[in-house]
């Protein structure tokens, strides 16, 4: 039994080695530019946890994709591939800040779930056509997925920039022009920041960190996700789907239905994604809403080895990689996108340090339990 | 007016042609290529980058070699270490994303697009280009669409004809059986995916250093996904990927003319190409037979 | 002194050796037999000389020179040819196609097509083979694949052909047909290494016969100087029971009524074409047949996961048959698995009525191999109340559930907690049969089980099965070793090309006559083809294996079929073998 524990350590060493080996890489990319990675890794460091409002931005940075990678997650665990969260989270953002700014005078306990429930349902919405083309039409649904993503990305532009578009913003006459954005989402369903709470804990937050409860209502999610998939009969049927849907459907569970409910749910989970920026950051949804937390939900649903748990972690890497990028492009002129080489190189040494351990393990496993029967 | 929409889909399709045809030879050969978008993307960067300071010419090579480095990344990834094609092709669309990035402001000191460059001088079919109706589409060609369309032939024989074919289309088949009868099962998948790699990095620098004069981020737009579409439209043949590359070609050129007579919002024009994968896979996709082994990670049996 | 021999060798797999210092001499030109029980070592010692294993000691000689075999590629260089249990066939390709894979006539890269099926059929010509080299190998009958197989070495110039359990998929009729070949190619010269465990078999065949066990070589004995019973006391190492403990024959009410059934195929067309039996509480209906004739896609509409196109399936006297014409839905996993019909609860229905099904792929349909074995334990019951409350799983009643299977069913594992991948193959059957009996089902749908199984754990599941049926179960039985089912069954149906063809009580009939009906009662008419074709050249091209004679779309279904069934076989092997795929 001891042996257990030595294969959950070479387990958790991949996402370790895919580090180490991003981090090389990445070094190499520097020095590339005539820069010194060892200074620079220094500086990513010092700048992002030297600082408070660091911290703070870390963690608002990991919300969305806590949201993402689980969302990716529950499709890898039932043997899909969710690669339309980014579309899935726009449309859903676009639907809450509808129904953020178009329902007037509701109470606070009532206009903020609801806004919730709202981005849910749209990013559900934009789940289902790919779900039944797989299931009803053998569409592969990273294609579909993919397809959706770009009608998404055309049709939010047609719906804030043609149909929605704040034609009252306060602009003084002749500064400027306005914004291509939404009306202001109504105070009553806007996500409170964390600060007050941090301050009863002694800790005293910037006004420039958004950091809100968006951040532990992820963590929750992440619990919640964990006894979904682990301790509940559908959890059990999403992982024999994932596994083997043949056996499944021997075994009477009809994958066609439980992979039409978990990429729902997926498409749930990926609905509420852009709501922390939404909700505390910009208060309304313009054309510039940040994009690409649904591609980067693949690399922490991957790096987090689709768990829980992993997601979080790797939630929080990402959110200091961007963080320290931040710092890095100010104070050592190094471009922030070298963040997005580290992480698909992250992507690719994991998946490789995965498949080698996993085998590797395999191995062991089977020199294990053949020594018992024999 | 038809031979001009007509030119309009070929300069439209072609980069889709390339693409698709490079996923006709690594899907042959068994392994999905997600990432072909990925490799158009590196294609289009250094595709221009190559032409800026050295020529169109010198722009094909450096995209080639760049984007034939993306797919042994993708082969190295998928087919040695037998990881998840799907997976593997989705890392390497990001990492190739962020690479034309951070490329592009080492080089162009802007993340989203070059200085303008240079194209091959267009050439024209002499004798043709006499036909009046035909004249638009023998006239004012960039090279490569010839180079494309004589790949589509080119690609049937050296698949269908060829010893290499045969052995390409093994592996994708019954990788098992390849490899009892001594066949390299690796090398060959490694060939299918280069090839790939070559044929996207054209498509890419089809569209910065040909089609647009310059790199633009996102320039690519998704066409490697569709791509992949079309050479599932095209039921995993050359041919057939080339009549699917023309379908997507003819739908972009005529939403084109379509906004400029804006009666419909150009958003929903723009979705058009993506639609019509949608559709075109939701109808076509149970008369299609892909290779058995499409998609399969092959490995020995260890014991 | 002998053509090929071998020294000492030895490999060992983790926890096991598989070979254990096996010395063997054989001569040119001689048909040698090598016997033995699943997992004795025989496949195993085939692939070292094959060149897919390299041994861990030891030395191999040809013509008295040593030689390393480091790859199948050298081993055909050596001339040595393996025609595998699982026909190494590529199905899209020609017969041609595959003959010439790897060692094409070509010119600059170029495939010369003339020559090639010049060369090849001059082959043909020599060796008596009869086929068409322009069909494809998907619609080719399985003796007819079996002959590209030989062929296939025969192309590249093998002196030494390796047949691995070459007659285990073909008919009676078949396998005489095969041997004329063999003792054909062995008069030419060609040595054969035949591998088997049909004593019967290796009677006929060999000249001489080497018996393993455990990977020891036991010992090699002439032909003439030997029989069965002292071959099989070898190859077991204690008298064989041919004898099973079987109570009275007892029938009850049928449990089990198929009216009419048709079922369609992979491609569409009907796989089941009109098939009617019952079986009865407290009996044993055994279906026989070559594998291929409709036997799956049978078991598959009796168990649910695929749809009738007519006809009535009653079990336990409630029509299911309304649940099983709904239209038929692709599924497709991705683009890389095929199509398949859409459960829709259907499954469930069937199962709560009382029926239990033991696939016949047990990785493929019966278990999920990543998943632990008290996870597995539970399959298809983790909604009943006992083991799921308001959706949640009840952990500690399932973890004991399975613990009460593997101490009732002597399932040896190390712990509940490892993946059911990592259990041998007999322990994941007998896990599979524990959870299916357990259930108390009143219908038990039995595919194969017996299947790759070694010699112990058959004869757990062959007792546990009787034990059902003693116990008033009803069971039906497919399998394609004819022996099982003749010694476990009350009745027994013959099935080919998709019909039901015969149904006898075993005893009543010969095994001569089952061969007949297996071959869809035109055995003769087969022989009469063969004989024909061999006089006038081209008269069987067409068909290859008198198709030409008998219902020629049946033959094709048949085999199209099985083709795909073998292939999913084969990427199952991969994937539990080489460590399971992603």
């Amino acid at each position: 039994m001891r042996k257990r524990y030595r294969y959950v350590a070479l387990e958790l060493a991949s996402p370790l080695v895919a580090i180490a080996f991003a981090v090389l890489v990445g070094a190499v990319v520097i020095a590339a530019i005539g820069k010194n990675p060892v200074q620079v890794y220094r500086i990513m460091f010092t700048f992002a946890f030297r600082r408070l409002d660091s911290v703070g931005i870390m963690l608002f940075g990991a919300t969305p994709l806590i949201f993402s990678g689980l969302a990716v997650a529950i499709s890898f665990r039932a043997g899909l591939f969710n690669i339309g969260v980014e579309g899935q989270y726009l449309i859903g953002t676009f639907l809450a800040a509808l129904a953020g700014f178009a329902l007037k005078g509701l109470p606070s306990f009532v206009h903020l779930p609801l806004v919730i429930v709202v981005a849910a349902l749209g990013g559900a919405l934009w789940s289902l056509l790919p779900i039944y083309l797989k299931v009803r039409r053998g569409v592969h649904e990273v294609i579909s997925t993919i397809m959706l993503n770009y009608i998404a990305f055309s049709l939010i532009h047609y719906l804030i920039a043609d149909v929605f578009m704040d034609k009252q913003q306060g602009l003084m006459p002749g500064v400027g022009n306005p914004l291509i954005r939404l009306p202001k989402i109504a105070a009553s369903a806007l996500m409170p920041r964390m600060h007050g709470f941090l301050a009863l804990l002694g800790v005293d937050l910037p006004r420039h960190v958004y950091l809100n409860w968006f951040f532990p209502l992820g963590l929750l999610l992440a619990v919640a996700v964990h006894y979904l998939i682990w301790r509940t009969a559908f959890g059990y049927e999403l992982r024999a789907v994932g596994h083997n849907p043949a056996a499944a459907e021997a075994a009477g569970i009809d994958p066609a239905a439980v992979q039409i409910r978990a990429f729902l749910l997926s498409g749930l989970i990926a609905g509420v994604t852009g709501l922390s920026d939404l909700l505390s950051y910009f208060g309304y949804m313009d054309l510039d809403f940040p994009k690409g937390y649904g591609f980067t939900g693949i690399a922490v649903a991957l790096m987090g080895k689709n768990s829980p748990l992993g997601i979080v972690l790797a939630a929080l890497l990402f959110g200091f990689l961007n963080r320290g990028a931040e710092g890095v492009q100010t104070f050592a002129g190094v471009p922030m996108d070298t963040v997005v080489i580290l992480q698909g190189v992250m992507i690719l040494s994991i998946v490789v340090a995965s498949a080698v351990m996993g085998r590797y393990i395999r191995r062991q496993e089977r020199k294990e339990a053949l020594g018992a029967s024999w | 007016m038809v031979s001009e929409l007509l030119a309009s889909a070929i300069r439209m399709g072609l980069p889709v042609l390339l693409a698709a045809l490079g996923a006709v030879y690594s899907e042959r050969s068994g392994v999905v290529n997600i990432g072909l978008e990925g490799m158009m993307i590196t294609g289009s960067f250094w595709g221009a980058v190559g032409a800026y300071y050295a020529g169109p010419l010198a722009g094909m090579a450096l995209a080639v070699a760049a984007s034939v480095l993306m797919a042994l990344v993708h082969a190295v990834v998928s087919v040695t270490f037998r990881v998840d094609q799907i997976v593997s092709g989705v890392a390497l669309n990001i990492l190739a994303y962020g690479a034309a990035r951070f490329s592009s402001i080492a080089l162009f000191q802007k993340a989203t697009m070059s200085p303008h460059v240079q194209g091959f001088t267009p050439i024209s079919v002499p004798g043709l280009d006499q036909v009046p109706w035909l004249k638009p589409l023998v006239t004012n060609l960039s090279p490569l669409v010839v180079v494309g369309f004589l790949l589509v032939p080119l690609s049937y024989w050296v698949i269908e004809k060829t010893v290499f074919g045969l052995r390409l289309r093994a592996v994708g088949e019954n990788p098992l059986a390849a490899d009892t009868l001594g066949l390299k099962v690796f090398h060959l998948r490694y060939a299918g995916v280069l090839l790939s790699g070559v044929l996207a990095g054209l498509a890419g620098a089809y569209l910065s250093v040909e089609h647009t004069g310059m790199y633009v981020e996102g320039m690519t737009q998704g066409k490697g996904y569709i791509a992949l579409a079309a050479m599932i439209f095209g039921n995993w043949s050359p041919v057939g990927a080339m009549g699917a590359a023309l379908l997507f070609g003819f739908a972009e050129s005529l939403s084109f003319r379509v906004v400029e007579s804006a009666v419909v919002p150009y958003q929903f024009i723009k979705m058009i190409p993506y639609a019509l994968t949608l559709v075109v896979l939701a109808g076509v996709l149970k008369r299609t037979r892909p290779p058995a082994a499409d998609g399969i990670p092959y490995e020995r049996e260890e014991a | 002194m002998a053509f090929l021999e071998l020294r000492e060798v030895t490999k060992r797999f983790p926890g096991v050796v598989a070979n254990d210092r096996i010395s063997l001499e054989i001569d040119r030109g001689e048909i040698r037999a090598l016997v033995g029980e699943n997992g004795a070592g025989k496949s195993t010692l085939m692939k070292v000389l094959s060149g897919l294993y390299q041994p861990d000691a030891g030395e191999i000689r040809l013509d008295g020179r040593r030689v390393v075999i480091d790859s199948p590629r050298r081993a055909i260089e050596l001339g040595i040819g393996m025609v595998h249990q699982h026909f190494m066939l590529i199905p899209r390709f020609t017969v041609l196609e595959n003959i010439v894979l790897g060692s094409e006539p070509a010119r600059g890269g170029l495939l010369r097509e003339r020559e090639a099926r010049r060369i090849v059929g001059e082959l043909c010509q020599k060796y008596e083979f009869t086929l068409d080299l322009g069909a494809r190998v998907e619609d080719l009958s399985v003796g007819a694949q079996q002959r590209v197989e030989i062929l296939k070495v025969l192309y590249r110039g093998a002196e030494i052909l390796i047949l691995d359990e070459p007659t285990a998929v073909l008919a009676p009729q078949e396998v005489r047909e095969l041997f004329v070949n063999l003792r054909h190619l062995r008069d030419q010269g060609k040595t054969i290494i035949f591998i088997s465990h049909k004593l019967d078999e290796v009677l006929e065949i060999a000249d001489r016969i080497s018996v393993l066990r455990r990977g020891v070589l036991v010992g090699t004995v002439r032909r003439e100087e030997t029989e069965r019973a002292a071959l099989a006391r070898m190859m077991v190492g204690r008298p064989v029971l041919l004898e099973l403990e079987k109570g009275p024959y007892r029938p009850g009410e049928d449990r089990l009524v198929v009216e009419d059934l048709t079922v369609p195929g992979p491609g569409g067309r009907p796989a089941v074409r009109r098939v009617s039996l019952r079986v009865r509480a407290g009996e044993i209906y055994g279906i026989a047949g070559i594998e291929g004739n409709g036997q799956s896609e049978l078991v598959e509409a009796l168990s649910g996961l695929r749809r009738a196109s007519a006809g009535r399936i009653l079990i336990g006297g409630v029509s299911v048959t309304e649940a099983t014409m709904r239209r038929m839905r692709p599924v497709t996993e991705g683009r890389v698995r095929r199509a398949r019909p859409v459960a829709e609860g259907r499954v469930r229905r069937l199962r709560e009525l009382g029926l239990a099904h033991i696939p016949e792929d047990r990785q493929r349909r019966g278990l999920i191999l990543a998943m632990t074995v008290w996870e597995n334990g539970v399959l298809g019951l983790h909604r009943s109340p006992s083991f799921a409350r308001r959706g949640w799983l009840q952990v500690r009643p399932i973890k004991k559930h399975a613990q009460s299977l593997v101490r009732e069913f002597d399932i040896r594992l190390p712990g509940l907690d490892i993946p059911v991948r990592n259990v041998s193959g007999g322990n994941q059957q007998k896990l599979i049969l524990a959870r299916e009996l357990g259930r108390e089902p009143t219908l038990i749908v039995a595919s194969q089980p017996t299947r790759g199984l070694d010699i112990g754990a058959t004869e757990f599941v062959r007792q546990q099965l009787l034990r059902a049926r003693d116990r008033g179960r009803a069971v039906l039985l497919v399998s394609a070793d004819l022996e099982e089912v003749l010694s476990l069954s009350d009745r027994v149906g013959v099935m080919y090309g998709g019909e039901l063809v015969a149904e006898f009580r075993p005893g009543e009939v010969t095994p001569e006559e089952i061969g007949h009906y297996m071959l869809g009662g035109r055995a003769r008419a087969t022989e009469a083809a063969v004989g024909g074709t061999r006089g006038a050249d081209g008269a069987g091209g067409t068909g290859g294996a008198g198709g030409g004679v008998g219902p020629a779309g049946g033959t094709g279904g048949a085999a199209g079929a099985d083709g795909g069934v073998r292939g999913r076989g084969g990427a199952g092997e991969a994937g539990g073998t080489g460590g399971g795929m992603a």
